[in-house]
C-alpha cells in the first residue's frame, strides 16, 4: 500500500471515537470481585448414572446374541440343549409322502383335480 | 503485581485493573460496535483473571492475554446475537458526548466508527489491537493466536477496506480532520 494513502488512513483513524470508561465502571468491577469472593463453593452435582437399556431394546438384543452363539457353534452345543430345541420337528414314516405339496400343485396345473 | 494478585491481594489486583481496564473496555467497545455489553465483557475478563490468575504466567503476557479474552468474549456475544449484515451495522454509541465538539467532527467520527464496525471481525480486531491499543504486530499476533504475517495481511486488508467504505467522504474527512495532505 502506498505510504501516503497509509498515512491518510491512519490520520482518518485518528478521528475515530475514543470511548471513555462509563462512570463508576471501576467501582462496579471491584464490587463484582467482592461478590465473587462471597460465592460459596457448592459441590458439583453428581452425574446421574446412565439409564439402563430398556427391556424393549435389551430383549431382542439378548435373543439375537443367543441365536448368534447357537448358530456360530455349528451344532456343537446340541448336546447341552434340550431336545425340544435340537430334536427333529417332524418326521414322516412314508418316504414317498410329499409333505411339500408340490405334486398336488402339478396335478392342479394339469387340471387333474379329481 | 501479578504474583500478588495471584495470592488474591485485592490492592494489587485493583492496580492491574486500573492499568488495563480502560484498554480492555475500549477493545470490547470497538469489537461490539459500541454495544452496551462492552462493560460486561470487560468485567468478565477481569473476573476470569481473578478466579484463575495462574492462567497468566508472565507479567509481559498479561496485556495480550486480557486482550485475547476480551476479543473472544466480544466475538462470542456477537455470534450469539447473530451475524449483522453490512448495512445493518449499528451506529456506535457516542463515546464522548460533548456539547463543544463541532458537528462536522461528530459526523466524521460517526462515519469512521461505522466503517470500523463494518469491517470483518478479524480485521477489526487486528486494527484495534495495533492501531488503537498500540500493540506491536508481534504482540497482536500472540493475542490473536495468529502469525505475524497473518496480522500484517489483516491490517492491510482492514486499511483498504476502510478506504473503500469511506471513499464517499474521504476528502471531507481529510479536510475536516485537518489533514488535507495528498
Amino acid at each position: 500500500m502506498d505510504e501516503t494513502i497509509r498515512k491518510q488512513i491512519d490520520d482518518v483513524l485518528a478521528g475515530a471515537s475514543n470511548p471513555e470508561l462509563p462512570a463508576g465502571a471501576m467501582e462496579r468491577l471491584l464490587a463484582r470481585l467482592d461478590d465473587e469472593d462471597r460465592v460459596v463453593a457448592m459441590p458439583s452435582p453428581r452425574p446421574s448414572p446412565r439409564p439402563m437399556l430398556p427391556w424393549s431394546a435389551a430383549l431382542p438384543l439378548a435373543a439375537s446374541l443367543a441365536l448368534g452363539v447357537y448358530l456360530g457353534a455349528m451344532g456343537s452345543l446340541d448336546d447341552f440343549l434340550p431336545d425340544s430345541v435340537t430334536g427333529e420337528v417332524a418326521v414322516s414314516d412314508d418316504e414317498n409322502a410329499d409333505l411339500s405339496g408340490v405334486t398336488d400343485a402339478e396335478a392342479y396345473a394339469e387340471e387333474d383335480v379329481t | 503485581m501479578l504474583a500478588a494478585a495471584a495470592r488474591r491481594d485485592k490492592a494489587a489486583f485493583a492496580e492491574i485493573a486500573a492499568r488495563y481496564y480502560r484498554p480492555v473496555y475500549r477493545l470490547a467497545w470497538r469489537m461490539t460496535g459500541g454495544h452496551a455489553d462492552s462493560e460486561d465483557i470487560a468485567q468478565e475478563v477481569f473476573v476470569k483473571l481473578w478466579r484463575n490468575p495462574g492462567q497468566v504466567r508472565e507479567a509481559m503476557a498479561l496485556k495480550g492475554w486480557l486482550m485475547r479474552v476480551a476479543a473472544n468474549g466480544a466475538i462470542d456475544r456477537a455470534r450469539r446475537r447473530g451475524a449483522v449484515a453490512l448495512d445493518e451495522v449499528p451506529e456506535p454509541a457516542d463515546a464522548e458526548p460533548r456539547a463543544d465538539r463541532g458537528l462536522e467532527r461528530q459526523e466524521a467520527q460517526r462515519h469512521i466508527d461505522r466503517a470500523i464496525a463494518a469491517l470483518p471481525e478479524r480485521q477489526r480486531l487486528a486494527l484495534s489491537l495495533v492501531h488503537f491499543e498500540g500493540l506491536s504486530n508481534i504482540a497482536a499476533a500472540a493475542a490473536m493466536q495468529a502469525s505475524v504475517e497473518a496480522v500484517e495481511s489483516l491490517l492491510a486488508r482492514a486499511r483498504r477496506g476502510l478506504k473503500e467504505k469511506l471513499s464517499g467522504h474521504w476528502r471531507e474527512l481529510l479536510d475536516g480532520l485537518g489533514t488535507g495532505s495528498g
